[in-house]
């Protein structure tokens, strides 16, 4: 009776924070969907009175936005692969790596970690201006071929460390070359880190908004995230307005997280993650 | 391993393997072709972050600013800073903001980890919505606070006025605008969440069993076990939290604030951002960003000590 009691008292708590934390993006979405030009609401809306998606069609009307979300779907498009691909590579073949070295290298990934991204700022402007890309969306693009973050390629040797041995070294008694291994033998055993990955790589690109407002400055190249401030400086207090920007950029992140966040969120997936082979 | 065997016919004969010269043979081989995948992150990251990280320490004792060549000014770049009220105010407030912001953020983590960490078709979906506000956009999520923080029309007013509660003026006054800041960080704990999640799962249940059985209660076992297992990976949560959070103030600090009221949201990232690409002092914002390394440095060595930490947290 009491333990029934307990776990019930448990999921209410449960429940009461997620709602918590989903509440900014509910106020977001409920903000954006008011009719424009009414005035802001005096009380809390829960949900929107008269929803309409007038400001969604007025945010195209007001700025190039097709231009911004085209420039976005091009860099997720490009860097979302080549970071899954750089990325799962190289945390095997940390995992695969003889020591010395392994242990090397892996001390190397964390302290890149523990980097903090404004150290870099001054120097990639300036590698990037040699190399000629500032103000192209290959500044925004360049980290994905070195795997995005090093917490992905930890992810990923995390993983592949935990991938039994002796199934890599049969396959090299086969005759298998280290490509097949990681192809047929890796990889299909780390489907909940690769939808980890694919998130966390998408969020990582799709999201930015440092990067472009360090290194683009030709309008043409400017991606969502900078859109949406742009629309700040252009209408500063249409609120419903500035939600409607703010859910554009928001929805596909959140959406693509929905899809996939089942991979790696639920419970087989978690104990999966340490099951230690 | 039936997989492979099928497989090996067609990827024994290797052309690669043929070539006599020692590259080929270097490609051909197992550990050969592993160094291959390692080369775009370590080249990558080389070009990227290693090489810009540490000739920004050089640059903080040159004076530069981007089109003509640097000059040596020894230690005048940090003697200016340390003089200056502006930088001395905007390390006050970072440190001030990593006070508040961290530990709470680490209590929140491990909390809702332990409240979640239930299997159970419920605690999936409860999850995933901790989790949201972690991937909503920078620039998007500095918004939403704007239009829940606005102190007139804003839904938190709105609640709190309803509730008979105070309305403060949030992003307004000095202070309430840093307690803003540390509030809008509190949501963005799922990478937290994860990890304490991921850590809770390698207790052993059978340690608590016998904890039981020597008549141990929840908080018993909490502090024994629990908190002593997770330790390690709290550790390591609280210096990429040392380093991440403060970066993260960026953006809010830049979309809502610019650094206002009365330079209490000036944290050290808007500032080094000001003074190399507003003031184009490149020097100046690698001595600063020099500084920065240091304290950050401290901190950790600080929290090393305070633990009382002897060997390193096992990340292999």
């Amino acid at each position: 009776m009491w333990r029934k009691l307990g776990s019930a008292a448990r999921i209410a708590a449960g429940i009461a924070v997620a709602v918590l934390f989903v509440l900014p993006l509910l106020w977001m979405i409920v903000g954006s969907l008011r009719p424009t030009g009414l005035p802001p609401a005096r009380t809390v809306e829960w949900w929107p009175s008269d929803p309409q998606l007038g400001n969604y069609i007025a945010i195209f009307d007001l700025l190039p936005m097709g231009v911004y979300l085209r420039n976005s779907l091009i860099v997720v498009a490009v860097a979302v692969p080549a970071t899954l691909l750089t990325a799962s590579l190289a945390g095997f073949g940390l995992s695969q790596l003889r020591e010395p070295w392994r242990q090397r290298l892996l001390i190397y990934t964390v302290v890149l970690l523990m980097v903090p991204a404004p150290a870099v700022w001054l120097f990639r402007y300036q590698i990037l201006s040699w190399l000629g890309l500032l103000s192209s969306l290959w500044a925004l693009i360049l980290p994905a071929f070195a795997a995005g973050s090093p917490l992905l390629v930890l992810l990923f040797y995390w993983t592949f460390r935990r991938t039994p041995v002796s199934y890599f070294e049969a396959a090299r008694v086969e005759g298998a070359d280290a490509w097949t291994s990681w192809r047929r033998i890796a990889m299909p055993m780390a489907r909940p880190t690769t939808a980890a990955v694919i998130v966390l790589a998408f969020a990582l690109f799709w999201n930015d908004f440092t990067n472009p407002v360090l290194y683009l400055y030709r309008p043409d190249t400017y991606t969502l995230p900078v859109g949406i401030q742009i629309l700040k400086q252009v209408d500063s207090t249409n609120w419903p307005l500035l939600l409607a920007g703010a859910t554009l950029v928001t929805l596909p992140m959140v959406l693509l997280f929905l899809a996939l966040q089942r991979q790696f969120l639920h419970d087989d997936a978690l104990s999966e993650l340490l099951d230690r082979g | 391993m039936p997989v492979i065997t099928s497989q090996s016919p067609r990827t024994t004969p290797k052309p690669l393997a043929v070539v006599r010269n020692r590259a080929g043979a270097f490609l051909a081989s197992y550990d050969g072709q592993v160094r291959i995948f390692l080369l775009p992150f370590l080249l990558g990251t080389a070009l990227l972050i290693v090489a810009p990280a540490v000739l920004t320490v050089g640059l903080a004792f040159t004076q530069y600013n981007s089109i003509s060549p640097p000059t040596w000014v020894g230690l005048d770049n940090f003697k200016n800073l340390l003089a200056s009220p502006l930088a001395r105010l905007s390390i006050r407030n970072s440190l001030l903001f990593l006070f508040m912001a961290v530990p709470l953020r680490l209590v929140g983590a491990v909390g809702i980890a332990l409240l979640l960490q239930r299997p159970g078709r419920i605690y999936g979906p409860l999850r995933a919505g901790v989790y949201l506000p972690t991937i909503i956009p920078e620039g998007a999520y500095a918004l939403i606070w704007l239009w829940i923080l606005n102190p007139l029309y804003g839904p938190l007013n709105a609640l709190l006025g309803g509730l008979g509660l105070p309305t403060p003026d949030w992003l307004i006054q000095p202070d309430t605008a840093q307690f803003s800041f540390v509030l809008m960080s509190l949501f963005t704990i799922g990478e937290g969440i994860i990890v304490a999640l991921v850590g809770l799962r390698t207790i052993p249940g059978a340690l608590y069993e016998a904890a039981r059985v020597d008549g141990a209660g929840r908080w018993q076992s909490f502090w024994r076990i629990t908190l002593p297992v997770l330790a390690p990976w709290l550790l390591l949560l609280t210096f990429r939290d040392l380093v991440v959070v403060l970066q993260n103030t960026f953006t809010p600090s830049f979309v809502m604030t610019y650094g206002g009221p009365y330079y209490a949201t000036t944290f050290a990232p808007l500032l080094l951002f000001e003074l190399a690409f507003d003031m184009f002092d490149f020097g100046g914002a690698a001595a600063f960003m020099v500084i920065l390394y240091a304290l950050t440095a401290l901190l950790v060595v600080g929290i090393v000590n305070l633990v009382g930490l002897n060997q390193d947290a096992d990340v292999a």
